[in-house]
């Protein structure tokens, strides 16, 4: 049969060469916007350097003209000094005399100098006093070189600019080309697997069942349209060998039937053979119309992948750059710190999400699921592009809250478009794709979010987003219009506030709850969504970086998630990577106790996602193995649903509390302050379900 | 050519295009940052002579409002880089006191002046939201207070002129690249989809030859090879309980 991974690994050959075609052409562009930075940014920066020389110059002749000999000036070194802690492309500066000898100089003298400083051309400079300025390069050095002349010429002034200020500029781009890459890579996946290969793993999908039911002695025929493709032509050929063995079949049935409606004694007796032949037939093989099969395209979950990819993708391109936004529209509310202000549109869009979400899900099944995404893709559009042209941070809150409804709209709705379409067999199968989706957009947002808005602007930002999301409402309408549920189906239903209750005061549930859903959310939207945007910008650094650094958390959630996904239902101690997750997370923050600096924040987003990848998994599954009691009083929808509402709840918390931390103890303080809450949860989470004894379920959490 | 490996191509195209795409957008937004700063930079390397006089007759005990040499200087300054269009001080409600062109004092500074200078969080702050570019410093007296600012008008056209130019070539190597990447890609990715195709072909001939009686074609090596044999061994056996009855039927007569 066919090899489970075989289209993967012809996608990642696909993936492999478009990257290296890719990476090939970057190299091309980068170089030749080397050429041009090189041959249109020095001449500015000469005259830049110029500028400069020419105040260099005037204090000279300030210090001459109160008598000081030019020679004897004090005081050159530390100007020069000042000039290039001002301009860090200058790296040598230098004063000669009119014959070239070297009076003052700063800076690490490149080699070929002094010939420079005698050279006829440089000394006619100095000896002219109408002259401006030469530039020429020397070493790796452009210098540039203007007399000194008060009412005769003094000497020459040098300033030598680095060689390499343009690679170094174009060293700061490469850093965003390498994001490029890597969001290119998983774009390439995706776009690989929505333009062409849901369609072919659908078909060989089919062609796979085909043989297992032909196998089976399944015969039966199915009406299915096939795509005029490869595989459309081959599912074709297939269906019109079993049409044919179909016709066969009944033709001799009906033949059958015919002799043995005018058979009679000897001659019906002949018949006999004819009949065991037939029954033997019947009870090896199928023939005739195959049931009406709901595993038709309206079925094919990949088709969900990428209008929810779309979608989730508009809004993570915001989380590098909205704090810096909201911090841009500020407007003073009476009696409410900044701080906390800014984390407010993060905090109602979590809380709108965490409060919509149990309620949106039974209205998604009575509008349907297609219309209840539609419907939610356009709000948030409109919240986007609103956003986009917000007034001040009042208007900008009405806005945001338009796109957390739109968002746990959609959400919701494709969750349940997952959970219509799966069954026991395959629902595990079904959510790795809706959280594969959103894990990439995770990856590919916030990065392409930051560059964009350091070079666009945010409102521009947000525009994009507006569009990102108005391209997945296009994705959208067309998903199937059918709703494969059916009408008797129970539906779901939000907790009850008894349910709620109760399960707030029970301790086995409240010890998984609060003490590792509702922690792990706070840290994650408290440092990933708040904290880290805004540290960032305010230690002197761009948007672009917070969009990198969330890339590296995501990155560690793709690649760990479904490792410690296996372990952990391997292990069936869900409890020991819940527990080690959170300590790992709550050690992340205490790092900015050694060192402010940036590779150690690099270091505190890296173990966050450590963390929070070795507990994620485990910890919805453990709901199931640790309150299999309250499950069984209250209902699996309504422990779940509790356990949802709680873990969201986390996420509103999480940049108010981050933002009161911030308020007492500043940035690096309120990092330190949050990892130290999820570490004592994480240590008396530990000791809460040390020795417990986990009944063994394999749980299949929404 | 296949619909899959058109599909596949258009894969590698749409990315190609995003690539090639953000990494042109990226150099010429750079490169338009850059020469933003080194000419906003130079300007300001003017604006501190300014300033320095400035300060150092505040500290001599002058009023801010009488400094009679200032207008000279400015003008003197300003002829000394012919980038700069205009120098203005103006104190802290926006009104100008002293500029090089003398029919603006005693006018109101436009409002994104003062505000970005009050929300720049150094001495210097800039802005591009009037038809000229500005750069400015605050001025401070000895106790650290500001009295008043300083702003450079400086000309869009200079540095937007640099910035068409550059950004005209960058996007033509783009699009170079890209055309490139267009023919490239897609041979590469005929030669990798080579087998994979070959997989497909074979299937598609196996399938169109499920029917015959006759031994079926040798085994291609391909993926497909036992998914195949599967299908003509069912085939063949419904077919061969279908003769029997087919045969018994006959004997029958």
């Amino acid at each position: 049969m066919l090899e489970k991974n075989y289209l993967w690994r012809v996608y990642w050959r696909l993936a492999g060469v478009i990257m290296v075609s890719v990476v090939i052409a970057l190299a091309v562009v980068s170089y030749f916007s080397h050429r041009v930075f090189d041959r249109e940014l020095v001449p500015e920066t000469e005259q830049k350097a110029a500028t400069v020389g020419a105040s260099v110059r005037a204090l000279v002749l300030k210090a001459t003209s109160w008598g000081v000999p030019f020679t004897q000036l004090y005081g050159a070194d530390q100007t020069f000094g000042d000039v290039f802690e001002e301009n860090p492309e200058f790296t040598y500066a230098a004063i000669t005399d009119s014959d070239g000898t070297l009076l003052f100089s700063r800076g690490r003298e490149p080699d070929g100098a002094r010939e420079y400083f005698h050279a006829p051309s440089i000394l006619a400079v100095g000896l002219d006093p109408t002259a401006t300025w030469k530039a020429t390069k020397v070493g790796n050095l452009y210098f540039i070189a203007m007399p000194i002349a008060s009412d005769k010429p003094l000497g020459i002034l040098h300033i030598g600019i680095d060689g390499k200020f343009v690679d170094n500029v174009l060293l700061e781009v490469l850093l965003d080309v390498v994001v490029v890459l890597v969001v290119s890579l998983f774009f390439t996946l995706e776009l690989l697997n929505f333009m062409a290969g849901a369609r072919l793993a659908s078909g060989l999908g089919e062609f796979g069942q085909q043989v297992e039911r032909m196998r089976s002695g399944d015969f039966t025929a199915t009406a299915r349209v096939r795509a005029n493709d490869e595989i459309g032509r081959l599912l074709r050929r297939i269906d019109a060998a079993i049409d044919h063995l179909n016709v066969r079949y009944e033709f001799l049935v009906g033949e059958l039937e015919d002799k043995l409606r005018s058979a009679t004694g000897t001659r019906r007796d002949a018949l006999k053979p004819a009949m065991t032949a037939l029954e033997s037939i019947r009870s090896r093989f199928r023939f005739g119309s195959a049931p009406a099969s709901a595993e038709g395209d309206e079925m094919n979950l990949n088709r969900i992948r990428a209008p929810l990819f779309a979608f989730i993708l508009a809004e993570e391109m915001t989380r590098s750059y909205l704090p810096s936004y909201v911090n841009q529209l500020l407007v003073a509310i009476p009696g409410v710190s900044p701080q906390v202000v800014i984390g407010l549109p993060i905090m109602i869009f979590m809380l709108i999400v965490a409060l919509g979400q149990p309620y949106l899900g039974s209205w998604s099944e009575r509008v349907g699921r297609r219309r209840a995404m539609l419907i939610g893709a356009s709000i948030a559009t409109v919240g986007f592009a609103a956003t986009s042209l917000a007034f001040n941070l009042y208007d900008l809150l009405l806005w945001r809250s338009l796109g957390g409804l739109g968002y746990a709209m959609v959400f919701v709705a494709a969750q349940g478009y997952v959970l219509d379409r799966t069954g026991h067999t395959n629902r595990a199968q079904g959510f790795a794709l809706f959280i594969g989706a959103i894990m990439v957009a995770t990856v590919c947002g916030p990065s392409i979010g930051g560059i964009l808005a350091d070079n666009i602007g945010f409102r521009a930002s947000f525009a994009v987003s507006a569009v990102m999301a108005m391209l997945s409402i296009l994705a959208i309408a067309r998903l199937p219009a059918t709703e494969p549920r059916s009408p008797a189906a129970r539906p779901s239903r939000a907790p009850r506030m008894r349910e709620v209750m109760a399960l707030l005061f029970n301790k086995r549930f409240m010890t998984l709850t609060g003490l590792a859903a509702m922690p792990a959310k706070v840290i994650l939207t408290g440092v990933c969504f708040y904290l880290v945007p805004l540290y960032i910008v305010s230690i002197g650094n761009t948007s672009a970086m917070a969009g990198r650094m969330l890339m590296v958390y995501a990155v560690m959630m793709v690649m760990i998630v479904p490792l410690s996904a296996t372990l952990s239902d391997n292990s069936m101690r869900r409890d020991r990577y819940v527990s080690i997750g959170l300590i790992i997370s709550g050690l992340s923050g205490m790092l900015l106790l050694v060192s402010d600096s940036f590779l150690v924040l690099f270091g505190v987003v890296f173990l966050l996602g450590l963390g929070q990848a070795l507990s994620i998994a485990a910890q919805s599954a453990l709901v199931s193995e640790h309150c299999h009691e309250e499950i069984r009083i209250y209902g699996h929808d309504a422990v779940y649903g509790v356990y949802r509402l709680l873990e969201r709840l986390g996420n509103a918390m999480g940049p108010l509390i981050a933002s009161l931390l911030v308020i007492f103890w500043g940035y690096q303080g309120a990092f330190v302050a949050i990892s130290a809450m999820v570490l004592v949860c994480g240590i008396a989470f530990t000791i809460a379900t040390r020795g417990y004894e986990f009944e063994p379920v394999t749980a299949t959490a929404p | 050519m296949g619909t899959i490996r058109f599909r596949f191509i258009m894969v590698a195209l749409v990315v190609s295009f995003f690539a090639v795409g953000m990494a042109a957008f990226l150099n010429y937004f750079k490169y338009k940052s850059t020469i933003n700063n080194i000419v906003k930079s130079r300007v300001l390397v003017v604006g501190r002579g300014i300033e320095n006089t400035v300060q150092a007759s505040l500290q001599l005990g002058m009023q801010f409002a009488e400094l009679q040499q200032l207008p000279q200087m400015m003008a003197r300054e300003k002829s000394a880089d012919r980038l700069v269009r205009a120098i203005d001080v103006f104190d802290t409600s926006g009104q100008i006191l002293y500029s090089t062109d003398s029919g603006r004092v005693g006018q109101k500074v436009p409002t994104v002046w003062t505000s970005a200078a009050q929300r720049s969080k150094s001495t210097e702050w800039s802005t591009d939201e009037t038809d000229d570019l500005v750069a400015g410093i605050s001025i401070k007296n000895a106790f650290d207070l500001t009295v008043g600012y300083l702003a450079l008008r400086y000309s869009r056209e200079e540095v937007e002129r640099a910035a068409t130019t550059a950004g005209r070539e960058i996007m033509l190597a783009a699009l170079a690249s890209f055309v490139a990447l267009a023919i490239v890609a897609p041979l590469a990715l005929i030669v990798v989809i080579r087998r994979f195709e070959r997989d497909l072909r074979t299937l598609e001939a196996a399938a169109s030859h499920l029917e015959d009686r006759n031994q079926p074609p040798p085994a291609a090596g391909s993926a497909f090879d036992g998914a195949i044999n599967h299908l003509r061994a069912s085939l063949r056996e419904a077919n061969k309980a279908l003769d029997d009855l087919r045969a018994k039927l006959d004997a029958a007569g």
